[in-house]
């Protein structure tokens, strides 16, 4: 079962210097219970993505056309109303610096209660706050959490709350948008495997952001590559780790350093993502591509092409690479 | 947080002992004052002169003369007045505080409101086509030239329409048999308008515990009907009920000056809001908000003003340290008898004890607002309030 | 290869342009620009009329020019009860162009007779576009006067105001120790002071003119609040990694204080100085207004006039010499309060569109 099918999902933003496609034709599904990686360079569109799903986009932002089905419906043209009620009690967001995502001058377990007043209006107090409680338990925290104020929390501490967050509500799936960029390694591990944990226990979707693949590598099923606004290959996060079939997904592979084996130098791709201002036909990549040659035609309309059970690749020459 | 207040408190000390110092030598070095006008009277023997001299102690040398001067201040003497002789001027300025008080407390009020009111919206509406011109008309409402408005507002309601009366605070032929003083008037006044907004603060403080939003907004509205009419009882019973008729008439008295400054008032509470709200919006926490869902007006409303309020509040309380300063315009135009007349008029005609007496009272009544702002910024915000590990 | 300093100074006139930029789309901003440069035209338009001979000073001169104004008047006689079909009450009668046969003594003039008599203060005409005031002075005249009063004072105090708390902040900043800490005291009682009491005071001690209101205000607004967000401001620059670098290549005090800390507190700087422009025009105004400054002609006087004079509550039958001279007020401080919201808009990120 499908909980979110993105179809040709295009979305720009409109600035003084003309329009930026942040997002290009970008089509996925997830599945329920299952763990979806997005991973690209800063700047490729993942977190666009991310927020368009929400229409949580800036102001100057805007879906141009495409759907989004979430649990059988299309969200992209509903009502300011009725996406209020999807927000948070069908999908939440856990943000990248979810540091601040706090309201400083209230309480922690007031700003969670909040978002539970919104979406089931007849609990009462006591009940928000025993589910609170709950929720504090899976991610880790102590009671005491509930009453204190966004400052007296550590980062770990506000990560894991976030968490709690965006559980509240009980959504089908919950967004990561980077949820441990801000973190030293330790807290991440631990973070990690509380959203593993939590995922396990509460049979949640996920779509995981990020732009470390090692992460990915750990904690997804399927995962897409992201490049200037395109999806550049997508399927199993297995298969594309053993058989990466674009140019870019394979530097990404070997710009991670490993720490065993010997050591190697690490590759690395000459040249900067494109503007995404520019609105050049064909493929966006060519300038960086190491396997260009001649029969690179930058005219051609980009489509993915499958190479594997499930694998999908936005490049000319598949066959060749 | 205690140590904060006690590190201010400490600080408010030595910056008032040189307030007191530098006002007394300020004054003293003003060239003449009255006493030497009411001497110049040629019938007048030159040995009177001198002696007036050594009863005021004016041939003393001024380190003597400042801290004698300080001396005084504490005790709450300041000798007597040149020009209203025998009184003192702590007697004038007792008479005139109240009067001063109950305009610019409800002024503050209205105006503090309104601002906040506005500038919550006008942030809100950011790049609409009515931001821009209620903006442009908040601006100049905020820079008009406060005195020829006061004098438009003047004529045009008290002369031109004839709704309201024009300057005082009251009408003499009506208070001829009154029984009570002005004053007492003004202090009851005081202090049921206290009362009536301490009921208020307390009412809002305790219903933040109630969980449900729409009973929420009920219970506030019941209190503040329930107030309405136990007001209308308090004032009809007794002693009150002859005061009313006098009371309304300082009240109606009241509405052309409140109305005048609250216009001009509102607008840079507004402005401060605009800005300080549109800093908000930016952060991060606002995004969240959206993403659980919740309307634009809850945002706006407990989340963006929220955090706007802490600058706006203490803009607020720093207004109350502007009351006497703002209030000498209004009341030369309005003849309104306050405080800021008294200082004025002591200035103008050199009567010393008086202008130094009000002077040193508005410092220290700026003194303990600062004060009382500094603190409640530190409450308000618990960042400050709450230092605790992490 | 170019050499540093002219790279600086390219990136700053892209730095400058890119804020041009953005402050034109700054709509407040730019309705206060034109504001304040309709007045500045204004100012220098007097000279240029006196100079080029267009303007006679004996008849235009704001101060000491003289006009005879000759009207016609139909001769009334006002009667004792009111109202009447004529008149609705005593301050219609006699109307603007009418004179009450009791006040002419010299004339034999009757009633229903036209006379012509010279009688100031004169309502707008060909010659005075916003006519005259009791004493045969222009009024548009006086407005120009006054523009260049408020420019000048305005610009004065703002600059030695803000020359002033830049300095003190700065050292404020970097000295640290007893001189901040005896900085911020004086600050503070400056803060506490009230103003307007203070300023008539001072002018119960001297005869102000415009330059001694200038150096007060400037004196009494540079050593004031704003000090403290100077040295706060002054205070961020300071522990930038790249002042560490400047020292360690062995600038000097000096150098690093001027090269680095200046521009980065140069927009709060500049912000101040347009908000005490507005703050010094209105306090000019206040003080003509109560009779207490001894300057020629200024927009706060034309009022205090007016008042002294008893036009004020005849309404708008002598509406020229109050309406200019409020509104000129009212529209120069807000066009510079404008100015200042702009340059918010440029300096502070957040406050933009987006």
């Amino acid at each position: 079962m499908n909980i979110l099918e993105v179809k040709d999902l295009n979305m720009s933003y409109k600035t003084i210097d003309g329009n930026v496609d942040a997002v290009k034709d970008v089509s996925f599904t997830v599945k329920q219970g299952e763990s979806f990686g997005l991973v690209g360079e800063s700047g490729c569109g993942k977190t666009s993505v991310a927020m368009s799903l929400l229409q949580l986009q800036a102001d100057n932002g805007k879906i141009t056309s495409g759907e989004i089905i979430f649990d059988g419906q299309n969200i992209v043209n509903l009502s300011e109303a009725e996406l209020r009620e999807v927000r948070w009690s069908g999908i939440s967001i856990v943000f990248q610096g979810a540091m601040n995502s706090w309201n400083p001058v209230v309480k922690i377990g007031e700003q969670i209660r909040e978002a539970m007043r919104e979406h089931y209006p007849n609990k009462t107090k006591d009940e928000n706050t025993k589910k609170i409680l709950e929720l504090f338990e899976i991610v880790g925290l102590e009671d005491s959490i509930i009453d204190r104020y966004p400052h007296e929390l550590s980062g770990g501490m506000k990560q894991r709350a976030v968490i709690a967050l965006a559980l509240s509500c009980d959504p089908k799936l919950i967004i990561a948008d980077e949820p441990t960029t801000a973190l030293d390694v330790v807290i991440q591990d631990q973070i990690l495997n509380e959203i593993r944990k939590v995922q396990d226990v509460l049979g949640l979707s996920l779509i995981y952001i990020s732009h470390d693949i090692a992460v990915i590598a750990e904690m997804t099923d399927n995962m897409a590559v992201m490049y200037a606004g395109r999806i550049v290959e997508r399927g199993p996060t297995k298969e594309i780790f053993a058989n990466p079939k674009h140019s870019y997904t394979k530097s990404l592979l070997e710009s991670t350093p490993s720490v065993v084996g010997d050591k190697v130098k690490l590759q690395s791709l000459d040249g900067e993502p494109p503007s995404l201002i520019s609105k050049e036909k064909g493929c966006t990549f060519a300038p960086r591509c190491p396997y260009k040659d001649i029969s690179c035609n930058p005219e051609l309309d980009m489509q993915l092409k499958e190479v594997g059970p499930n694998h999908y690749v936005d490049a000319c020459n598949a066959e060749k690479v | 947080m205690y140590k904060y207040v006690f590190r201010r408190v400490y600080q408010l000390i030595i910056v008032f002992f040189l307030f007191l110092v530098s006002s007394y030598v300020l004054f003293d070095a003003i060239p003449g004052n009255a006493f030497q006008n009411l001497l110049l009277n040629p019938d007048l023997p030159p040995e009177a002169y001198e002696q007036v001299i050594k009863l005021y102690g004016l041939d003393k040398p001024l380190s003597e003369r400042v801290i004698l001067y300080i001396g005084n201040f504490f005790q709450g003497d300041f000798g007597y007045s040149y020009k209203h002789f025998p009184r003192t001027p702590i007697e004038l300025i007792a008479e005139r505080l109240p009067r001063t008080l109950m305009l610019f407390a409800m002024v503050n009020i209205i105006a503090f409101y309104t601002g906040f009111l506005i500038g919550k919206i006008l942030a809100w509406r950011r790049g609409s086509k009515s931001e821009t011109w209620i903006t442009v008309t908040s601006v100049f409402s905020y820079t008009i030239f406060y005195p020829w408005w006061a004098l438009m507002m003047l004529w045009f309601f008290g002369y031109k329409l004839n709704w309201l009366p024009i300057g005082k605070f009251l009408y003499p032929e009506k208070w001829y048999d009154a029984p009570y003083d002005s004053d007492v008037i003004f202090v009851s006044m005081i202090k049921f308008t206290l009362v009536v907004s301490v009921v208020q603060i307390l009412v809002y403080i305790y219903t933040r515990n109630i969980e449900s939003l729409s009973m929420r907004r009920n219970v506030r509205f019941a209190s503040l009907v329930t107030i309405a009419i136990l007001s209308l009882l308090y004032w009809n019973q007794g002693d009150l009920a002859v005061q009313k008729p006098y009371a309304m008439d300082i009240a109606y008295h009241m509405i052309l000056p409140i109305f005048t400054v609250t216009v001009v008032a509102f607008a840079g509470t507004a402005l401060l809001t605009r800005t300080t709200m549109m800093e908000v919006m930016k952060d991060d926490f606002i995004l969240t908000a959206r993403a659980k869902g919740l309307s634009q007006k809850r945002i706006r409303d407990r989340h963006a003003a929220r955090n706007a309020l802490l600058p706006v509040v203490t803009s607020f309380i720093f207004t109350i340290v502007t009351i006497i300063d703002g209030s000498v315009l209004t009341e030369t135009i309005f003849s309104w008898p306050g405080m800021g007349q008294l200082i004025l008029q002591a200035v103008l005609e050199e009567d010393i004890p008086v202008a130094m007496a009000s002077f040193s009272f508005i410092g220290v009544f700026a003194l303990i607002a600062h004060f009382i702002a500094d603190i409640s910024y530190a409450y308000l915000d618990p960042r400050i309030r709450i230092q605790s590990q992490g | 290869m170019k050499n540093e300093k002219d790279i600086a100074k390219s990136i700053r006139r892209e730095a400058l342009k890119k804020n041009w930029r953005l402050f034109r789309r700054s709509k407040l901003g730019m309705i206060g620009i034109y504001i304040v440069i309709f007045f500045f035209l204004l100012s220098i338009l007097q000279p240029i009329l006196f100079l080029t001979g267009v303007w006679n000073k004996g008849i235009y001169d704001p101060v000491v020019g003289y006009s005879e104004q000759f009207q016609e008047f139909l001769v009334v006689e006002c009667p004792t009860e009111y109202p009447t079909e004529k008149y609705k009450n005593r301050s219609d009668c006699p109307g603007r162009t009418e004179v009450n046969v009791r006040t002419l003594y010299y004339s034999d003039a009757e009633v229903g007779d036209y006379i012509i008599q010279n009688l100031q203060p004169a309502p707008p005409s060909r010659q005075h576009i916003l006519g005259t005031d009791s004493l045969g002075r222009d009024v548009f005249s006086q407005i120009m006067e006054g523009s260049q009063v408020a420019f000048i004072l305005g610009l004065l105090s703002a600059t030695l105001g803000v020359g002033i708390s830049t300095i003190l902040g700065t050292i404020a900043a970097f000295f640290g120790g007893k001189i901040d800490a005896y900085l911020m005291r004086q600050s503070d009682l400056i803060l506490m002071l009230p103003t307007l009491p203070l300023l008539f005071i001072i002018s119960a001690f001297a005869e102000l003119q415009v330059w001694h209101l200038a150096v007060v205000l400037g004196t009494i607004g540079g050593l004031g609040g704003s000090v403290i967000t100077i040295k706060s401001q002054a205070l961020q620059v300071k522990v930038k990694p790249f002042v560490d670098s400047a020292r360690i290549t062995g600038g000097s005090q000096m150098n690093i204080l001027f090269s680095h800390v200046l521009p980065n507190v140069a927009p709060l700087a500049l912000l101040f100085m347009v908000f005490s422009v507005t703050g010094a025009i209105a306090s000019e105004s206040v003080l003509s207004f109560l009779g207490l400054l001894n300057i020629d002609m200024s927009w706060g006087l034309m009022i205090y006039l007016a008042q002294v004079e008893g036009f004020i509550f005849s309404g708008m039958k002598f509406w020229w010499l109050i309406l200019p001279a409020g509104l000129s007020v009212t529209f120069l401080t807000g066009g510079f309060y404008l100015v200042g919201r702009g340059l918010d808009e440029v300096f502070n990120p957040r406050l933009r569109d987006r």
